[in-house]
């Protein structure tokens, strides 16, 4: 099931993509699982609370440039968009732009008579209160577990007023309920912006694209960095990241080429550009470390006749960093680490790891993507591609964030440092006294900069560790000697889906 | 509680009642809810609010069955059952409160009879319906202290009378809960009292079972708890003094404590030698930063807030009493039952100020930023108490700010609090401080 702007619902990562929040084994086994389609779920009967797609639907939509969202949900459902507005706050705006603004998020504050009379009055009155307020270009309207289960008809709402206020008004389908997988709603929103912005636009044709390469992700920030190597091949950046504009997919939709911070977050926007406007979306190979990097930017300057012109960057960013990473090396070499983080970058740093000469034992990801949204079925995900090209392997196990599990894990091989980025595994690592790192992600890790960079972080993680040690010292476990004794992967109790 | 549409929430919804249960020692809520549903909560009440997490049991480990498309079909009271049945092995708990969220409730999944289910363990398993329909985090925190009251507590065999049972102050959405408890209690262990405060550091189950030995209690806000003082009154006639304001700086302060004392016959010596000796203090850093606050040309006098009803009448009582400054609207965020909303105007209005000013009770807390499109600001600028909301806005227009509510902002809270003498100090320098990188010029 690839990319349909035609569905009015789309549909969950479980079902489009066969994807899985519970797996243990190694990354080679579930990677060629995967690519024979015979990839299996687990459930577990004891976890903990993770996160939901109607939170990431509408962070990414509240983002873009010109919006406002409507949440058709009780109050409670926009909770988190707090976070995301004040860090969108911090981003740098492109050049010329005003600062950014805090995001337009309203929300219908379904009550319990709605529950039983419907709400659909209170949600058009809530969409023009929008449209007055905020006078934006377009207004997405979000459903929600709540309006699902009540049956709500937001489909005719926002159709009546797309043609009563003259923008569109657009629904993205985001319920929490239906799916164990957040990046889910990055799919909704994905699918919800490209409705928007993008169905029915008429853009260059295939031959005659504009010099511009699109990179979808949450935020442009380490653009600068980044965009100059691009021109060195005759490509302009253009970024479908919070603070984008109609104008900045417009341009997107003219690329030459696009590719995704992630496969979680990107695939099904770029997987809309490939097939609507025949934009190359490349997936296989992301940018990350040098390994990534040099492989994404040769697939890119072959396939805009650039190959001598990428040649010199490469060559040039080497002797750039390559000196400055040699010297950080013998204190990385030999440390074991753990990582958890997200699906495409826990194995982005898994390979990157090795670059630097350190030894990942054990990586978690929050979910697994056997494929994406690529046309063609020859390209796999990033993660397997190096199980075949790099011969990459390593225990590896999936779960949706359930940090006791991770936990145990991290227990049981007791690395040297745990790398992570966001859901807290770091910080479960970190009070028990291990070395831990919240990485980064996008653009400000491309390339043998990012890999510099994060050389940098994790030397200076390893160089002392009193804060946490003396945190470590002081910890007092919240679970049961029960617990604290489990194996790990012991929370798996019904039969496989 | 009739819920409009909002935006720029200070409350989350009624899920977010299980962070009063976060926010007791070795208290395990297990939530029958979406998987998001925790994110959202602590995001508000938590993570964006001076960067709290919760004590025991931290963000990661909160259990949840995560209820899905399938327990809409089949209900989800089996998975509830097991859940419920593994946290009770896995988590080191001396209370367990099973909650539910909007479709588990919506379903008609039956907690009473899961909690039941278990009632035989050596430990106290609660639950409460927290469907985020029915409102918003300061109903369900009410909702969950009913529930301890209710299905928990014992009437005590002897009543201490000098022991006071601290509420009011609803921890995480009073941002500054757990610094504010401790001062609190300390002044009153000076004061002679024997506080007893179930939230935060070595408090726990063991001060929820001295609740009904109480003396009194003592309610230390606008409206909230006062509904539970009330139930306590009826179910172990305890009685409860109602202060209705945390208080900041010299004045309110000094009439709080007289008033707890006057109240607790504790008598006046002790208190009146406390006052003078604080207020002195606090007029000794005043002085030391006078010349440079009266060279302050700018400063503007004016204020709005966006508050909690318990923030605003706290911040608009020093604002106007001790700063001198004069408030010219007041947005109570909170969400307040439409009985309790007279009472708290009339708390607002209660400041030594004869001017008119407006309060108006709305939980859309982007009416405010909507506001400012209609201010000249170009003669005076607005001191502005709000929330990381309004973070934004007072930068791009310059307006002096100081966070008071929840969600309080991306920053670390560390052990601050605006209560009392100290807190007055501390509250004015932020103030002044933030002032000083916006619209005061003392060169000029």
């Amino acid at each position: 099931m690839a990319v349909n702007l035609d569905w009015k619902v789309i549909p969950a990562r479980e079902q489009r993509l066969g994807s899985i929040t519970g797996y243990d084994g190694t990354l080679r086994d579930m990677a060629e699982q995967g690519c024979n389609g015979c990839l299996q779920d687990k459930r577990r009967d004891f976890q903990t609370a993770s996160s939901c797609a109607h939170c990431h639907l509408i962070n990414q939509l509240a983002g873009l440039q010109g919006t406002a969202v409507v949440d058709h949900a009780p109050i409670g459902c926009v909770g988190s968009q707090v976070f995301f507005s004040s860090g969108r706050a911090r981003i740098e705006p492109p050049p010329g732009a005003p600062p950014m603004e805090n995001v337009r998020i309203l929300t219908t504050g379904i009550n319990e008579p709605d529950t039983i009379f419907g709400a659909l009055d209170k949600l058009r009155d809530s969409v023009r209160l929008a449209y007055e307020r905020h006078h934006p270009r377009e207004i997405y309207i979000t459903t929600s577990c709540t309006s699902a289960v009540i049956g709500e008809d937001c489909e005719s709402v926002a159709e009546e007023m797309t043609h009563e206020l003259g923008i569109p008004v657009i629904v993205g389908t985001g319920e929490g309920l239906r799916s164990k997988i957040w990046a889910s709603g990055f799919d909704a929103y994905c699918h919800a912006a490209s409705l928007a912005r993008l169905k029915g636009k008429e853009v260059t044709p295939k031959d005659k694209k504009r010099n511009t390469i699109s990179y979808v992700g949450f935020a442009p920030t380490g653009r600068k960095y980044i965009a100059p190597l691009f021109e060195r091949i005759g490509l302009d950046l253009v970024c479908l990241t919070a603070g984008s504009s109609i104008e900045d997919f417009q341009r997107a939709a003219e690329s030459v080429a696009t590719w995704g911070q992630c496969g979680a977050q990107s695939s099904y926007l770029c997987g809309v550009l490939e097939k609507e406007f025949g934009v190359k979306y490349f997936q296989s190979h992301l940018p990350y470390g040098g390994i990534g990097f040099e492989r994404f930017f040769r697939d890119v300057a072959r396939y805009v006749g650039r190959e001598e012109d990428a040649e010199a960057v490469l060559a040039e960013e080497r002797a750039k960093y390559l000196p400055k990473i040699e010297k950080l090396l013998p204190r990385l070499k030999g440390t074991r680490v753990l990582v958890a983080m997200g699906a495409s970058f826990a194995y982005e740093y898994t390979r990157m790891l090795g670059e630097l000469g350190m030894i990942p034992i054990h990586t978690v990801a929050y979910h697994y993507d056997p494929k994406l949204d690529n046309l063609y079925e020859e390209e796999k995900v990033a993660a397997a591609t190096d199980v075949f090209e790099l011969k990459l392997d390593v225990p590896t196990s999936v779960n949706d964030a359930q940090q006791q599990e991770t936990n145990l894990i991290t227990k049981q091989l007791n690395p040297d440092l745990v790398l992570s980025r966001a859901h807290e595994a770091g910080v479960m690592a970190q009070l028990q006294g291990r070395p831990a790192l919240d990485a980064q992600i996008g653009l400000i890790v491309m390339g043998y900069r990012g890999l510099y960079r994060f050389a940098v972080l994790a030397h200076e993680a390893l160089q002392t560790n009193n804060m946490v040690r003396h945190l470590g010292a002081r910890y007092v476990t919240p679970f049961t000697p029960e617990y604290e004794n489990l194996e790990p992967f012991q929370f798996y109790r019904e039969e496989a889906i | 509680m009739t819920l409009s549409c909002t935006e720029q929430q200070r409350t989350t919804c009624s899920v977010g009642g299980m962070y009063t249960a976060l926010a007791i020692e070795k208290f395990l809520p297990i939530m029958h809810c979406g998987p998001g549903c925790y994110a959202n909560v602590s995001c508000t009440l938590g993570t964006m609010n001076g960067g709290q997490s919760p004590e025991t049991y931290n963000n990661s480990i909160v259990p949840s069955t995560n209820f899905c498309e399938d327990d809409v079909v089949f209900g989800g009271v089996d998975r509830l059952h097991a859940l419920v049945g593994e946290c009770i092995k896995y988590y080191d708990s001396d209370l367990y409160l099973i909650i539910d969220g909007c479709t588990a409730e919506i379903v008609g999944d039956d907690l009473e009879e899961v909690a039941n289910a278990f009632q035989s363990e050596e430990k106290p398993i609660i639950y409460t319906s927290l469907p985020g329909f029915k409102g918003n985090s300061v109903w369900g925190h009410g909702e969950v202290l009913a529930s301890i009251v209710d299905q928990y507590m014992k009437p005590a065999a002897d009543i201490d009378p000098l022991q006071v049972n601290i509420f009011g102050i609803v921890p995480y959405f009073d941002p500054h809960w757990s610094a504010t408890l401790d001062r609190l209690e300390e002044l009153l262990i000076y004061l002679g009292l024997k506080p007893n405060i179930i939230y935060g550091r070595n408090r726990g189950k063991k001060n929820i079972d001295k609740i009904p030995a109480a003396g009194f209690n003592l309610v230390l806000a606008p409206w909230t708890d006062l509904a539970l003082a009330e139930k306590l009154k009826e179910k172990f006639g305890t009685p409860y003094l109602h202060f209705d304001n945390q208080p900041i700086g010299p004045t309110e302060t000094a009439k709080f404590i007289r008033r707890i004392c006057k109240y607790a016959n504790l008598g006046e010596l002790k208190a009146e030698t406390y006052i003078k000796k604080e207020e002195d203090r606090y007029y000794y850093y005043l002085r030391r930063s006078y010349p440079w606050i009266y060279s302050c040309k700018n400063f503007p006098r004016e204020f709005v807030v966006n508050a909690s009803a318990a923030a605003a009448v706290s911040v608009s009582r020093f604002a106007v009493n001790d700063l001198g400054m004069i408030p010219k609207r007041i947005y109570v965020t909170d969400g307040i039952p439409e009985e309790y909303q007279p009472g708290v105007e009339a708390m607002l209005r209660d400041v030594e100020y004869d001017g008119d000013f407006e309060v108006i009770f709305t939980e859309d807390g982007g009416l405010f930023e909507d506001s400012l499109k209609y201010e000249d600001l170009t003669i005076r600028k607005l001191c502005v108490f709000g929330s990381s909301w309004e973070l934004v806005p007072t930068t791009k227009e310059k307006l002096p700010f100081v966070p008071v509510t929840t969600p309080l902002g991306d920053f670390m809270l560390g052990s601050k609090t605006y209560f009392g003498y100290e807190g007055g100090l501390t509250f004015m320098a932020d103030l002044y401080s933030d002032a000083a990188n916006k619209v005061i010029d003392v060169q000029i």
